[in-house]
């Protein structure tokens, strides 16, 4: 991508109403039929807008595609990275491209029916900062939904949030409040859950599930592991960031506790005269309490992160001050 | 304006207009003041009624946050929108009496920069005045900052100091503390008045205990240990490192006497890996202030030039 001042030609102003980014990674599809499904009913509502396909290298014969849109003065724009990166990186790449007030996130394929997405704009120009779709209702068999139900519990017990279809990948917020959320990473299937903790408005409407996205949802046991870690990696990163002795400590004091517990039981029995050498037991102590010094070693190095760091990020968000709303 | 009063509310509806009554009648008669009620994700009527105070009285200002965070992050709001030289804080529960905050403001101007609040307790079970007084002399015995009563919110401090101060976490009870080690400030305490909660539930319970000493620990060793982080983790090393030459020894006496273990000599050696796992783990963290230093940004020693 070059450099957006230039590019975007005036990006660090909004003057759209909307921009619509299309992340183009994996399995993309035919994107001129994708933008003339989705174009039509924002074009419906009068709205100024840009589509914005921020696109993976290797999809030149797709984005060929766009190029013909854009000669017939259709309002699309082109970003291609230079090499290839996840979406975290693809949308904070785009950010300072944009030129609408609201932007709207799509992946490159079918995941709700287009004539729901000027629902998703409506809600943020109404005051949510974050609008996610969820299909709904779905036309997909009991697998998928079972595996989405089972992912949400998880989601919502750990990150203590009240969603239901994190991975839709159809949203739209404001462009103020894209900017204060680090996306980065594999988390961009979780700016919703990202945004709810941090104390944005973020809300869920049901759009219906559109037919292409009806096919059975399977994917490699690595793909299931990767979502386990990055949910693990978020709960960690959104609860603790700003505490992590708490974490590690905790863990660190369990396994302590337990190991010397186990050598202050061998003590004993030594002091009584019984041999302790060469019990297996000796070894579990010591191994628990080793691993438990490690775990609080740890936290006390991100301790020192947290204490080094130099002040800022969000602590906290403020709604409003009654005060500026007199001024 | 002369003082900010910071007052975090979360679920205190009932309390908030006796509460304002009671603040504007303790400081209506000395210096300029405002009054920041800081709702803190309240999900009962307290940001309405904080509201209708400030409609009220252009002196009270309502910050509304987005969720409930807490009351470090409440009150650290509170301190960064005060217009006050001085700024007091107090719990939104009227356990705090705000006929106090003149005398502590009067004892802040005798030339200190933060003066806590000492509950009297007189109305507590046994009980809790005796596990008080136990967590308090241990705060006390690790800080050394002889603050007798961290669990007090009412507090006066000069704006310059808080502003000086890292508040994030739950680091709100150790301000004094904090006040004392890191901003070099001159601290006292000032004995005030609890009163029984009034109305609300109490926030509080016994499940706090472990994260608070958690939290005096990670302090106590951040306060020791922050510009100098290798000493702590070479001393835990030496602590595993002669576990493992102990472990050896013995290993080796027990041998020589003819017994061949293979127990010992491995919980010796774990003990020597893990020593050197945290010398490694110290070196890395110095290396981190280390960088720091070079870029201005790490803590440096508060001076403060005689007058």
């Amino acid at each position: 991508m070059s450099d957006p001042g230039v590019a975007a030609g005036g990006a660090e102003r909004p003057a759209l109403d909307l921009s619509v980014v299309v992340t183009v990674r994996e399995h993309p599809e035919p994107l001129a039929a994708l933008y003339a499904d989705c174009v039509a009913p924002l074009r419906a509502r009068g709205w100024s807008f840009e589509f914005v396909f921020a696109a993976d290298p290797g999809h030149r014969a797709l984005l060929d595609q766009l190029e013909v849109l854009r000669r017939g003065g259709e309002p699309v724009r082109v970003l291609e990275a230079a090499h290839p990166v996840g979406d975290a990186a693809l949308l904070r790449a785009t950010l300072p491209y944009l030129r609408g007030r609201t932007v709207l996130i799509l992946p490159a394929y079918h995941r709700v029916e287009p004539d729901g997405l000027p629902a998703l704009v409506d809600r943020v120009l109404a005051g949510a900062e974050v609008v996610l779709a969820r299909r709904w209702p779905r036309k997909d068999g009991p697998f998928n939904r079972i595996q989405n139900r089972a992912v949400h519990v998880l989601i919502n017990a750990l990150l203590r949030v009240r969603l239901n279809d994190v991975a839709c990948g159809v949203r739209a917020l404001r462009r103020g409040t894209f900017e204060q959320i680090p996306v980065y990473g594999d988390n961009a299937r979780f700016i919703g859950v990202i945004a709810a903790r941090l104390g944005f408005r973020v809300e869920e409407i049901p759009i219906p599930q559109h037919q292409a996205d009806v096919r059975t949802h399977l994917h490699p046991p690595g793909t299931y592991v990767r979502r386990l870690i990055d949910i693990v990696g978020l709960f960690f990163v959104l609860r603790f960031t700003q505490k992590p002795l708490r974490f590690f400590g905790l863990i660190g004091a369990v396994l302590a506790f337990a190991g010397v517990a186990i050598l202050g039981l061998l003590s004993f029995e030594k002091l009584a005269g019984a041999s302790i050498a060469a019990r297996p037991l000796l070894l579990a102590g010591a191994i628990l309490v080793v691993l438990g010094a490690q775990a609080i070693a740890v936290g006390l190095v991100g301790e020192i992160v947290v204490f080094l760091s130099p002040p800022g990020g969000v602590v906290y968000r403020l709604l409003s001050d009654s005060s500026q709303s007199r001024e | 304006m002369e003082v900010s009063v910071v007052v975090p509310l979360h679920n205190e509806a009932d309390n908030v207009p006796v509460l304002v009554a009671a603040i504007r009648a303790a400081l209506d008669t000395g210096p300029p003041w405002e009054l920041l009620l800081v709702d803190d994700g309240s999900t009962d009527a307290t940001a309405m009624r904080a509201e209708a105070a400030a409609a009220a009285d252009p002196r009270v200002r309502v910050l509304r946050l987005a969720q409930w965070y807490g009351q470090t992050a409440a009150l650290r709001a509170g301190f960064e929108h005060s217009r006050g030289r001085v700024v007091v804080s107090l719990d939104g529960d009227l356990q705090n009496d705000p006929r106090d905050i003149p005398r502590l403001v009067a004892t802040l101007e005798l030339g200190y920069d933060v003066v806590a609040g000492c509950r009297d307790r007189a109305g507590h079970t046994p009980l809790r005045r005796l596990t008080s007084r136990l967590a308090n002399r241990l705060v006390d015995a690790l800080t050394g900052a002889g603050i007798r009563d961290t669990g007090c919110t009412l507090r006066a401090y000069r704006l310059e100091v808080l502003r000086a101060l890292p508040l994030y976490s739950d680091l709100h009870r150790f301000i004094p503390v904090l006040a004392a080690g890191l901003a070099g400030a001159r601290v006292t305490e000032c004995p005030v008045t609890e009163h029984p909660r009034r109305a609300g539930r109490s926030k509080y319970g016994l499940g706090r205990a472990p994260r608070v000493l958690i939290d005096l620990v990670t302090l106590v060793l951040l306060h020791t240990f922050s510009d100098r982080p290798f000493t702590l983790f070479a001393y835990a090393s030496l602590v595993f490192g002669g576990l493992g030459v102990a472990g050896l020894v013995w290993a080796g006496l027990r041998l020589g006497a003819g017994a061949v273990d293979l127990v010992l000599p491995a919980v010796a050696l774990l003990f020597l890996g893990q020593a050197g796992y945290l010398l490694l783990l110290g070196l890395v963290t110095q290396m981190m202030v280390q960088i720091r230093t070079r870029q201005g940004s790490a803590t440096l020693a508060s001076m403060r030039e005689r007058t």
